[in-house]
């Protein structure tokens, strides 16, 4: 059902914060849900839990005395560097989960379709808003990286942190379209946020390794678990935690546009799918 | 209400008995982990062992700038080894053309190589592999890759392997491997020789008379301490220690026997005690694989020092 075919709710708020006015494009809509959601995770404390969480243990797993050796980092970096894309994955899930749940729980969504605002507008505007979040927790968390191990390096690079951070919020891109498809499957948050979070941990994980495991197979097998590999969003491409760890420099700009693209295709794909299915889901 | 108030002090007389008869046997009972003062014993108990190894192979994976064997192609010789093949623990040589990844299998396994390390380098050296030896740094395409000057070689950074092996030691502090590993890196390119002294030290007290740890600390006094009687002390202790218990071995470490009497033998010779040095060299020559050898040096020592 075509969402601008909905009538008005007779409980919508009159001056509604996401009214868009009339005449204004599809996508003021989509900004002004999204800049909603921000502000959610702002006056949400999952962030600075996870933030002030991540912090404490860096800074106390950095007062340790090791041999009396000062400028010990890159285990500073890589137990920092776990916290952030822990974190990162439990922000991203989460906050995503919930989004549809809530504003049905909440009796929100009948009155925010009642206005022009298209059910494709309001994923969208949901979807940009988690990543744009995701991004700015981000942000602070590198941030607060960067300038840790450039206090005991003494060496500041740059470019490796924001190419890594970049590539980390492209990945989280994926994650949120995968979440918010999720949403739509599963009937409570709860169940979406521990599915995605086991697929994604279990990609990170094991997809660098699957197509080792499909030539060991025999025929059907190997095509099919071959296929599977190829389908998969491969999450742990966007992973250069051990670059900058290692200090191993940046990353080929091509190299890196291309990874941006790759997680741009599946982000798009996912949140295709989130559309179509939100398109034939009665919302009642 | 008088009922219910006298089962409650019968029980709470119970608590309090079964608490005064319990508390003395658990505190000298020998699988109270209270007793430690190790907060990674007290919380894992003996279960801490199983992640040791993982630790040490994280050091590992330091020494090597990240280039590492995954989870998943766990073998005790490509993960365990390579560190101590480096600190000379081990008669296999490091081999530095191992490249456990092979070529790329399809597309999107080449692609993923650009963010992770997939070439093969040392902790201190260059990761990227580029040629830094030319006069025209400015716009060249490699420097400006390697801005943060990874082609040059950086002393200490070996230091970042140390936390690691400190963890695998108080993980499992019977593995002997970890303390030798870490004192020869301490001692070694970090010049940390009290540390490094302080450390074995400590593997001693876990492992009573190891004879690699005296080894090592034989080492210490001879080439950082220049104390070369304690050094022999230390050797000879270590030698009577490995005859107690590798002898009656199968297939008894003879590289670390052959290394304590090379040590011992350079030693008495360097002090003129050649009559120790060719009772050594006899007894090195009994296990040795290159008798000839042996057999010349002890011709040589003979002729040239016997009157």
């Amino acid at each position: 059902m075509n969402s601008t075919t909905l009538p008005t709710s007779p409980v919508a708020p009159r001056d509604f914060a996401l009214a868009a006015p009339a005449g204004a494009s599809g996508w003021t809509n989509v900004w002004a849900i999204a800049g909603v959601v921000i502000k959610e995770l702002c006056r949400r404390k999952d962030f600075y839990v996870l933030f002030v969480l991540t912090a404490l243990i860096t800074l106390v797993m950095g007062s340790v005395d090791i041999f009396s050796e000062g400028g010990i980092v890159r285990y500073l970096k890589e137990i920092c560097l776990f916290l952030i894309w822990i974190s990162s994955l439990v922000i991203a899930i989460t906050t995503t989960a919930r989004q549809l749940p809530a504003e049905r729980e909440n009796r929100t969504l009948f009155p925010l379709l009642a206005k022009p605002v298209t059910r494709n507008q309001v994923l969208i505007g949901k979807f940009l808003g988690c990543w744009m979040a995701c991004g700015l927790a981000l942000g602070m968390f590198y941030l607060f990286l960067g300038v840790m191990a450039g206090a005991r390096e003494h060496v500041w690079p740059v470019l490796g942190y924001a190419q890594a951070a970049v590539l980390h919020w492209f990945m989280l891109g994926i994650v949120c379209a995968m979440s918010l498809a999720g949403s739509i499957v599963f009937a409570a948050p709860s169940s979406n946020s521990t599915i995605t979070f086991v697929v994604c941990v279990g990609i990170l994980l094991l997809a660098r390794r699957m197509n080792e495991v499909a030539l060991g197979l025999s025929e059907p097998a190997q095509t099919i678990v071959y296929g599977i590999y190829f389908a998969l969003p491969h999450l742990e491409l966007f992973d250069a935690r051990d670059l900058l760890v290692h200090n191993w420099g940046a990353i080929p700009w091509g190299i890196w546009a291309g990874a941006l693209g790759y997680a741009a295709v599946h982000a798009a794909l996912f949140l295709g799918i989130a559309c179509a299915l939100f398109r034939r889901k009665a919302i009642n | 209400m008088r009922t219910h108030l006298l089962a409650i002090g019968l029980l709470a007389s119970l608590a309090f008995s079964f608490a005064a008869w319990l508390e003395p046997w658990h505190a000298t009972w020998a699988g109270n982990r209270g007793k430690s003062a190790n907060l990674l014993q007290t919380a894992l108990g003996d279960g801490r062992k199983i992640f040791a190894r993982h630790v040490y192979a994280k050091a590992d994976a330091y020494f090597h700038n990240g280039y590492y064997p995954p989870l998943f192609e766990s073998t005790d010789d490509a993960k365990a080894g390579r560190l101590s093949q480096t600190a000379g623990l081990s008669k296999d040589k490091h081999n530095c053309a191992d490249d456990h990844i092979g070529k790329p299998r399809d597309w999107i396994d080449a692609f993923s190589r650009h963010f992770y390390p997939s070439r093969h380098s040392h902790i201190g050296e260059g990761t990227c592999g580029h040629d830094h030896d030319h006069d025209k740094h400015e716009g060249c395409e490699h420097c400006d890759h390697c801005d943060h000057g990874q082609g040059d070689k950086r002393s200490g950074e070996e230091r970042e392997i140390l936390p690691w092996l400190r963890l695998s030691a108080e993980l499992d502090p019977e593995s002997v491997q970890t303390y030798v590993v870490c004192s020869y890196w301490l001692r070694g390119t970090l010049g940390k020789v009290d540390e490094a002294e302080q450390f074995l030290r400590m593997g001693l007290r876990a492992n009573p008379g190891d004879y690699e740890l005296l080894f090592e600390l034989g080492r210490i006094y001879n080439e950082d301490r220049k104390d070369p009687s304690r050094a022999r002390n230390v050797w000879e202790l270590g030698l009577k220690n490995w005859h107690r218990r590798e002898s009656g071995k199968p297939q008894p470490n003879l590289f670390l026997c052959a290394q304590l009497l090379g040590q011992l033998i350079t030693l008495e010779e360097k002090q003129g005690l050649y009559p120790r040095a060719l009772e050594h060299l006899t007894a090195l020559k009994a296990i040795s694989p290159h008798k000839e050898a042996i057999q010349r040096w002890i011709d040589e020592i003979r002729y040239e020092h016997t009157p």
